[in-house]
């Protein structure tokens, strides 16, 4: 064999291997896509949204309080979370710099990241649940606060990083004063990117069991009073899922059905926007 | 040693036993400089790369202030002040003393935006004003023509010449005294080029300019002044066509008969 065929061949070999990997990756994917699609769009009715839960056996039931209590719960971690993260983000980015206590705050955000859910949750548990002496949306708001802060924060660090530095010069050289130059240049040109990393944030909590598990737990009626246990997609979704009621466990299919396309719908979003930034 | 002439014309920044050391560095990268800066006029730095002439030139609006431990020493004076006082204002400083960068830097906004930047910084709130005032300077950059309907587009969409000449226009608007260019030609074709060096001929009737040039004809047309450096030293600075013509200084004649740099 010479060398060259030999090389052909190795060529041929490592391309069979990837591409079958990759299918058999993707066929995984759409297989899981696949199910939930069927199963969930079978489910779906008007009830879904206009009726609460209701105890197996009901025709009237559906997800209504399940979804608003996602909102809430979301909807306030992602007021506390964003602009939390994105100002921690712009110290890092426009003071700290290379500063130790900078490069800490990084390595801990890098760690919380990868950080299992499930401690977060313990973590909120201990310090909210237990003092309070139940659970609560508040503490399960709290708790998506803390696994979103790190992905926003170093998403906008990253970002503000890449607006190139000559840009805040130009600005400085124009007499403007630094915190002018940020929210005016810097941020504009960040801008595309933040939002896709405040989206991406928002997309990883949505899909979070774990923690609220341990804080906001569950309830089967619609409740919007952030003081008292709330209603998740996702806790609904393991109650219902797991109950040997079938009614249930179609409208646990039900919840994994909204939940997944309100996940993928975010992520397609902070795609575009990325792709629009990289298209000028 | 080192030949510097005195210029004929008023002074508009005096260099005084200047120098300048980056952070970390115990060599001065601009050492014990002293040099007048004529006003009205252009002066051009040259020599090879490394030699201080950007350092020395981002000394004028004390941009090295937006990195820490920078280090001054001298004088450098500004209308009868010396502008390395720490008491120095910067913000009014660099509204006096404008700059353009070797790469364009149109912000991520729109044409008008861009150039209404410096002025809106200043407080002006007036829309016709405003107007106005962006309008001259769009003019006098020589780009109104080609902007003048599409002033709310993203800056952007220009070609890196129209981008440049909107810095300039931006940078015009707020009536500096002093423009500082630094290499604003480099990442440009050569029409684009010859627009601009036009635009800093006609500017300097009413702004003191200084230019650093990779490009020794570039200096030599533009240019009254030419100063050449070395290592972070002044090593002559003359009429430009006694630099390029009759340099006092063997090592500036080496340099600009291309026998090193």
């Amino acid at each position: 064999m010479t060398h060259t065929s030999k090389r052909i061949l190795m060529n041929k070999i490592i391309m069979t291997l990837s591409t079958l990997s990759a299918i058999i990756g993707m066929g995984f994917l759409f297989w899981i896509l696949g199910v939930l699609v069927i199963n969930g769009v079978d489910a779906l009715s008007w009830n879904i949204f206009s009726q609460e839960g209701a105890p197996p056996g009901y025709e009237n039931s559906g997800l209504k309080h399940a979804l608003i209590g996602q909102l809430f719960l979301i909807g306030i971690a992602t007021l506390v979370g964003v602009p939390l993260g994105i100002l921690a983000g712009t110290y890092l980015s426009e003071y700290g710099q290379k500063s130790a206590l900078a490069e800490t705050i990084r390595d801990i955000s890098d760690i919380m990241m990868s950080a299992p859910s499930i401690v977060i949750g313990a973590f909120v548990y201990a310090i909210i649940v237990a003092p309070m002496g139940h659970f609560s949306g508040w503490a399960g708001s709290i708790a998506l606060t803390i696994i979103m802060l790190p992905i926003i924060l170093r998403t906008t660090d990253d970002m503000l990083n890449l607006v190139p530095s000559t840009l805040r010069e130009a600005a400085f050289a124009l007499g403007a004063p630094k915190y002018k130059v940020i929210i005016q240049v810097v941020y504009r040109g960040a801008k595309a990117g933040i939002l896709t990393g405040v989206l991406l944030g928002v997309a990883r909590v949505a899909g979070e069991t774990a923690p609220l598990l341990f804080t906001s737990f569950n309830d089967n009626f619609l409740n919007t009073n952030m003081n008292e246990p709330m209603a998740s997609l996702t806790v609904t979704m393991y109650n219902y899922a797991t109950s040997p009621y079938e009614d249930w466990q179609k409208l646990g299919w039900a919840a994994a059905f909204i939940l997944s396309m309100f996940i993928l719908a975010l992520n397609v979003l902070g795609r575009l926007f990325l792709l629009k930034k990289k298209g000028k | 040693m080192a030949t510097i002439i005195d210029v004929t014309e008023d002074k508009a920044l005096e260099v005084k036993d200047f120098e300048f050391t980056y952070a970390g560095n115990e060599k001065p990268s601009v050492n014990k400089l002293t040099m007048p800066i004529a006003k009205n006029s252009i002066t051009a730095l040259i020599g090879p790369s490394g030699c201080g002439k950007t350092t020395l030139l981002r000394c004028f609006n004390r941009i090295h202030d937006l990195y820490p431990n920078n280090k001054y020493s001298g004088e450098i004076l500004f209308k009868g002040r010396n502008i390395l006082q720490p008491k120095e204002d910067l913000i009014h400083l660099r509204t006096q003393i404008g700059m353009i960068f070797q790469k364009p830097t149109a912000f991520p906004m729109s044409i008008f935006d861009n150039v209404a930047y410096g002025l809106r910084l200043q407080g002006m709130k007036n829309k016709t004003e405003l107007q106005d005032r962006v309008e001259k300077a769009l003019k006098d950059a020589a780009i109104w023509r080609e902007v003048h309907e599409r002033l709310k587009a993203d800056a952007n969409g220009l070609s890196g010449g129209q981008q440049q000449r909107l810095c300039i226009a931006r940078a015009i608007a707020v009536e500096p005294e002093v423009l500082l260019f630094d290499e604003p030609t480099s990442a440009l074709d050569p029409i684009s080029t010859s627009g601009i060096e036009e635009l800093v001929v006609e500017l300097k009737e009413r702004v003191s300019i200084i230019i650093v040039t990779h490009n020794m004809q570039q200096a030599a047309r533009v240019s009254d002044y030419t100063g050449f450096m070395y290592l972070g030293d002044m090593i002559e600075l003359g009429r430009t066509e006694d630099i390029f013509v009759t340099p006092s200084e063997k090592l500036t004649e080496e340099y600009i008969t291309g026998k090193f740099g």
